[in-house]
C-alpha cells in the first residue's frame, strides 16, 4: 500500500516535471477522446433517428368498413404469426378519429368535419417490423393471405417509389456514418496510441539514468514501471477533462440545434439522462488509452 | 562471504572479460581489486550485484548462489549489497536527503522508519548540513559521501566501491577512504576498485591484482602493481 502510494506519487510527480511532453500527450488524448465521442453520439444519433422514421413507416393494413371482428382478429394473429413481425395493433375506427384530434389543430378540425359525414376513417393493423428492408415482402405476404381479403389498402401500396428512396437513403447515410465513425475513431485511437507510445519512450529515454539508478538500489519492476503507467493514465485524466470542458458548450450549441431542426429531442434527451455515464465512460478511455500505450512503451524500452 | 569459482564472461562480440576468475572474500574483510581499465574489475563488479550473468562459473554471495536466484528476487539481492560508482549516480531532482531515502522507499520501508535512519546515516557520512541541497549544488566528495551514505541505509553486509574516489581530488578521496574503513569497522564487507596507488599502498589491506580477465595477484598486504 504504501509502495502503491509512493509509486502514484512519483507517477503524478514526473507528469508535471515532463510538461512539455505531456502537454503534447494531453492534447493528442484530447482531440482523440472529443473525436470517439463525436462520432459515438452522431451514431447513437443517427440511429435513433432512423428508429424513430422506420417507426413512423411501419406497415399500415388498412381495414374495409364491412369486416367483422372475427375476421379481423384472424388477421391479426396470422400477421402476428409472420416471420419479420414484432407486434400488431388494432386500431378501430373510432381511435383513428381521436388521434386525427389530437394530432394539431388542423386535425382537430378535419376530425369534427369527419364526424359530421359519419367517420369515413378507416380501421387499421399497424405492424412492426423487425426490419425495415423486408417491407416489401412482408407486404406482399400479407396480402396472398386468405384472411388478408379485408384489407382495402396498405402503407406499402399507397407509397410511391420517391418515399421508398428516401428511407433507402436513410439507411445508406446511416451505415455510411457508422462506418465512417468507426473508421476516424479507430485511426485517432491509434494516433492516440502512438503519441502516447512515444511520449513514454521519450520519458524513459531522458530518465534512463533514473531507471537505472532504481533498478541498482533495489526497486522492483514495479516500482518502475508504475510511475509511467501513472504518467500515462494522467493523460487520459486531463485529456478527458479538458474535452468534457469542451463538450459542455458544443453539446449546448449542437444539441439546440438538433432539437430545434432535426427535432431530435428522442437523442438528446438520451445525452442528457445518461451524462454521468458518458463522462465516465470519456474518462476510462482516456485512462485506458494512456496506461495501454505507456504498458507498451514499458515492456518494449524498458530492459528489467 | 563472496565467492567466484573460475567466473569467465565472454561478450557475444567474443570478447573476453574474465577468463576463469575465481576469489574468495571474507565477510568484514576490507579488498582492494585493481587492475588496467579493461582488465576485467567492472564486469566483476556487475556481475556481483548480477547485472551481467557469467557465461560459465559459479558466484555465491552470502549464501545466495546466483545460478539458482529467481529473477523476481534480484532486486531484493540488489538491496543487501551496497554499491558505490565513480560517477555518484544521484539522481538530480532529489535532495541529499531525498536520495538516501529513496533507497528505503523502493524498500517499501515505512516513512517513519525512513525519517529515523536517514538522519542517522547523513551524521555518520558527515552530510547532516547539506541535507536540504540537491546534488548540483554540493562538492564531489559530498556527492560520494551522500551515494555512501544511500549504499550504507540499508546496513548491507557487503559494500562494493567501484572506483569512488575516481573523480575526486586527493583531499577528498582520503576522506571517502577513511570513511569506508570506518563503515569495515563496523562490520561491514568492503570491496573497493581504484587506479589511485597512493591510496592502495597506504592502506595496507588484502590487494586482488586482476590482468586481461585473469586472477594475477592476491596479497594479505598488497601494493599497487601492474
Amino acid at each position: 500500500m504504501i509502495t502503491f502510494w509512493r509509486v502514484f506519487k512519483s507517477g503524478f510527480r514526473n507528469t508535471f516535471r515532463h510538461a512539455w511532453l505531456s502537454t503534447a500527450a494531453t492534447a493528442i488524448m484530447f482531440v482523440t477522446l472529443l473525436i470517439l465521442t463525436f462520432f459515438a453520439f452522431s451514431i447513437y444519433f443517427v440511429q435513433t433517428q432512423l428508429k424513430d422514421v422506420q417507426q413512423k413507416i411501419d406497415l399500415t393494413l388498412f381495414i374495409s368498413d364491412d369486416a367483422k371482428d372475427e375476421q379481423i382478429k384472424a388477421l391479426q394473429s396470422k400477421v402476428l404469426q409472420s416471420s419479420g413481425v414484432t407486434t400488431v395493433q388494432f386500431v378501430s375506427k373510432a381511435d383513428a378519429l381521436k388521434r386525427l384530434e389530437n394530432s394539431s389543430e388542423e386535425g382537430k378540425k378535419l376530425a369534427k368535419s369527419a364526424t359530421e359525414i359519419g367517420n369515413p376513417l378507416p380501421a387499421s393493423l399497424e405492424v412492426k417490423l423487425v426490419k425495415i428492408d423486408d417491407i416489401g415482402n412482408i407486404n406482399k405476404t400479407i396480402r396472398g393471405y386468405s384472411e388478408g381479403t379485408i384489407i382495402t389498402e396498405t402503407s406499402y401500396d399507397s407509397r410511391d417509389d420517391n418515399r421508398k428512396g428516401v428511407i433507402e437513403n436513410i439507411i445508406r447515410i446511416s451505415n455510411a456514418v457508422t462506418r465512417v465513425g468507426g473508421v476516424l475513431s479507430a485511426v485517432f485511437l491509434i494516433i492516440a496510441l502512438l503519441i502516447i507510445f512515444n511520449t513514454v519512450r521519450m520519458a524513459i529515454f531522458t530518465r534512463r539514468e533514473e531507471i537505472e539508478i532504481m533498478k541498482l538500489v533495489g526497486a522492483t519492476k514495479w516500482f518502475i514501471r508504475g510511475p509511467f503507467i501513472i504518467e500515462g493514465s494522467m493523460y487520459g485524466v486531463f485529456g478527458a477533462t479538458i474535452a468534457l470542458l469542451a463538450l459542455v458548450p458544443i453539446s449546448r450549441v449542437v444539441g439546440q440545434f438538433l432539437v430545434e431542426k432535426l427535432n431530435a429531442g428522442v437523442a438528446v434527451d438520451y445525452f442528457g439522462a445518461n451524462i454521468l455515464l458518458i463522462v465516465l465512460a470519456i474518462y476510462a478511455i482516456g485512462v485506458f488509452i494512456g496506461a495501454i500505450s505507456s504498458w507498451l512503451a514499458i515492456s518494449r524500452h524498458l530492459k528489467l | 562471504m563472496i565467492l567466484l569459482d573460475r567466473v569467465t564472461v565472454i561478450y557475444p562480440n567474443k570478447t573476453v572479460a574474465l577468463s576463469g576468475a575465481s576469489l574468495h572474500i571474507q565477510p568484514k574483510e576490507f579488498v582492494t581489486i585493481v587492475g588496467a581499465s579493461g582488465a576485467g574489475k567492472s564486469t566483476l563488479i556487475r556481475l556481483l550485484i548480477k547485472e551481467e550473468e557469467p557465461t560459465s562459473g559459479k558466484i555465491i554471495v552470502g549464501s545466495i548462489d546466483y545460478d539458482t536466484i529467481d529473477k523476481s528476487n534480484i532486486p531484493h539481492l540488489r538491496r543487501k549489497i551496497g554499491v558505490v560508482f565513480q560517477d555518484f549516480k544521484l539522481l538530480p531532482n532529489l535532495t541529499v536527503y531525498e536520495n538516501v531515502a529513496f533507497a528505503l522507499e523502493v524498500s517499501g520501508v515505512k516513512t517513519k522508519e525512513i525519517k529515523r535512519a536517514v538522519p542517522k546515516i547523513l551524521q555518520l557520512v558527515g552530510l547532516s548540513e547539506k541535507a536540504r541541497h540537491y546534488p548540483g549544488e554540493i562538492s564531489g566528495g559530498e556527492k560520494q559521501r551522500t551515494a555512501i551514505a544511500r549504499a550504507l541505509v540499508r546496513n548491507p553486509k557487503i559494500l562494493i566501491a567501484d572506483e569512488p574516489t575516481g573523480n575526486l581530488d586527493p583531499k577528498n578521496s582520503w576522506d571517502i577512504i577513511e570513511l569506508l574503513l570506518k563503515i569495515n569497522r563496523f562490520g561491514t564487507t568492503v570491496v573497493l576498485t581504484t587506479h589511485n596507488k597512493d591510496i592502495v599502498d597506504a592502506l595496507k589491506k588484502r590487494v586482488i591484482t586482476i590482468s586481461r580477465g585473469r586472477v594475477v595477484k592476491d596479497e594479505k598486504v598488497g601494493k599497487y602493481t601492474l
